[in-house]
């Protein structure tokens, strides 16, 4: 089954977030060009927001790839629930400064200013909606003191809306939003996911027709598409191993594409 | 992993389902036909419990849909719950034929594996609009858009390089989708040089001229070609060419 046509394609479509793997895509680009020129700005926090799934996490990743060639960039893409802990690994990572005696908010910023950076060191936060409501607040009263530029992603759903507005909105300095992707992005998606690992027979499989198939069912979501085509790539496999005589060549069969969805659940049946 | 016979019957299952709706609508426009048609007919029509039992005449007649085989046998049920009531009335029979049936709600449950369960509001107008929306201050940034599209030069050098007739394919398929006829003829070409047994390379190729106004020389090339490979779409081409439905 590992050397099978459709093993590689299959694992090109694996959930995970790796800068290496970033597709360009008309939004997505705009939005990483945006988000490039507000930590260049002399803000004090960002946000980026917007459904699961949309590419929050991608992007902050590819940032923090391309800045930490130039600047002093951290990186938390698994929340510190911890208050202590959080401001501990901060002044560790940023400051160098490991301290023995509890990490209080005023000794962070003491320290902050006792090294006087040139620059305003910055942070990237992946999943701040796990944060709790009393570290937002340190976290915004350290921007305030301009000890740190924090760039924060943060889920869009109706709740954590909410959470949003009382908590950012006047405080947020930027929000840039991510979105579902289009038809047509989505199509550019996959074929360039493909043709950059020279899966060029399987990219030629796909139509226009099994696109939009794929986008109705996904709505255009990176990560329920990567869902659908893992479990349809698996399908494949499965089908050149055990019925070869089924596989065509020249198409994607909308009947696996919805027996992959069904797999995945993006079908009730 | 997978279980692949069992997804297999959940999708058939799923499209009968699916088009239930349909096969229903279909059914009760039958009926309703049917019936208009015999109580306008003044003999039969003194006769109204005949009318009842006519449904049954139904699988033998050869009006049905193509598509409507695999899911007639469940709405059979349908037809007899008819059975012993009235004949349909009209506006009955046009409610129950609903031409949209709502399939795309059966899609809208979020899977969604992170720890705190986010959820996928159902179906947004707005998931579809290709332009991005940008909430702030977008000073004049522009920036270049063919740049995120498929980057067809980049694949092109690629293509120089490996001279991999998969991507010749795959870039001659780009052209002719985008209207530039000679670069598919092109690429196409240089396909069917690389590895002569794709037969779509063979079918761009022709499909190619005939956009480029040379009709006999596309003729020509799929004749050969059948003669070679005997293929089914090629003559499904070259016959589409010859009534001029492929123009
Ligand atoms: N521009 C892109 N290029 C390549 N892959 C992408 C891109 N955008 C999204 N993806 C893929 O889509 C998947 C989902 O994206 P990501 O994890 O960034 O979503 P998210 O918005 O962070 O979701 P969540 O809110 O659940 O954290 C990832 O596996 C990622 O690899
Ligand atoms: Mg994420």
């Amino acid at each position: 089954m590992e050397n099978s046509l459709f093993s590689k394609p299959r694992d090109l479509f694996l959930d995970v977030v790796n800068p290496r793997d970033y597709v360009q895509i008309d939004s997505v680009s705009h939005m990483y060009q945006l988000l490039k020129d507000s930590v260049q700005k002399p803000l004090k926090m960002i946000l980026l927001y917007g459904r699961p799934g949309t590419g929050k996490s991608m992007l902050l990743h590819k940032l923090h790839h391309d800045l930490s060639k130039h600047q002093k960039v951290f990186m938390v893409s698994t929340p510190i629930i911890d208050e202590d802990d959080f401001l501990r690994v901060l002044a560790q990572n940023i400051f160098g400064h490991a301290p023995r005696e509890v990490m209080t908010l005023n000794r962070f910023l003491e320290v902050s200013g006792a090294l006087s950076l040139s620059d305003v060191p910055i942070v990237l936060l992946d999943e701040a909606q796990l944060y709790s409501s009393a570290l937002m607040e340190k976290i915004r009263l350290i921007s305030d003191a301009r000890a740190i530029k924090f760039v924060i992603t943060l889920h869009k759903t109706d709740k954590e809306d909410v959470i949003a507005k009382e908590h950012f909105q006047t405080r947020i300095w930027e929000s840039i939003e991510l979105q579902n992707a289009s038809a047509e992005e989505l199509k550019v998606y996959i074929q360039k996911k493909l043709l950059k690992a020279n899966c060029f027979d399987v990219a030629n499989m796909f139509n226009d027709k099994n696109m939009k198939l794929i986008t109705s069912l996904t709505k255009g979501n990176y990560r329920e598409t990567n869902k659908l085509l893992f479990s349809l790539f698996s399908l494949y496999c499965w089908y050149e191993e055990n019925q070869p005589h089924s596989l065509q060549y020249n198409a994607i069969k909308p009947k696996w594409i919805e027996m992959a969805a069904i797999h995945t659940g993006l079908i009730h049946a | 992993m997978l279980d692949i016979k069992r997804l297999e019957r959940r999708w058939l299952k799923y499209k009968i389902k699916k088009f239930l709706p349909y096969a229903v609508g279909v059914i009760a426009i039958l009926i309703l036909g049917i019936t208009t048609f015999f109580w306008t007919y003044p003999e039969d029509s003194k006769n109204a419990p005949k009318v009842v039992t006519l449904p049954q005449k139904l699988p033998a007649e050869p009006v049905v849909q193509p598509i409507e085989t695999t899911v007639l046998e469940p709405s059979m049920e349908f037809v007899q719950s008819f059975q012993g009531t009235p004949p349909p009335q009209k506006a009955q029979a046009v409610a129950a034929y609903s031409p949209k049936p709502v399939q795309r709600q059966v899609y809208s449950k979020p899977v969604v594996e992170t720890f705190n369960v986010p959820e996928y509001t159902p179906p947004q107008p707005k998931v579809l609009t290709p332009a991005p929306k940008v909430s702030t201050n977008a000073n004049g940034i522009s920036i270049n858009r063919d740049e995120s599209k498929l980057d067809i030069d980049e694949l092109q050098s690629r293509f120089k390089e490996n001279s991999n007739a998969n991507l010749g394919l795959f870039i001659a398929r780009y052209h002719y989708e985008h209207g530039n006829y000679s670069e598919a003829y092109n690429y196409a070409l240089k396909t069917n040089t690389l590895n002569n047994r794709i037969d779509e390379s063979w079918i761009l190729f022709a499909k190619s001229l005939v956009k480029l106004n040379r009709i006999d020389q596309a003729k020509k090339t799929l004749q050969l070609y059948i003669s070679q490979s005997n293929s089914d779409n090629a003559k499904g081409l070259l016959e589409s060419i010859d009534n001029g439905s492929f123009k």
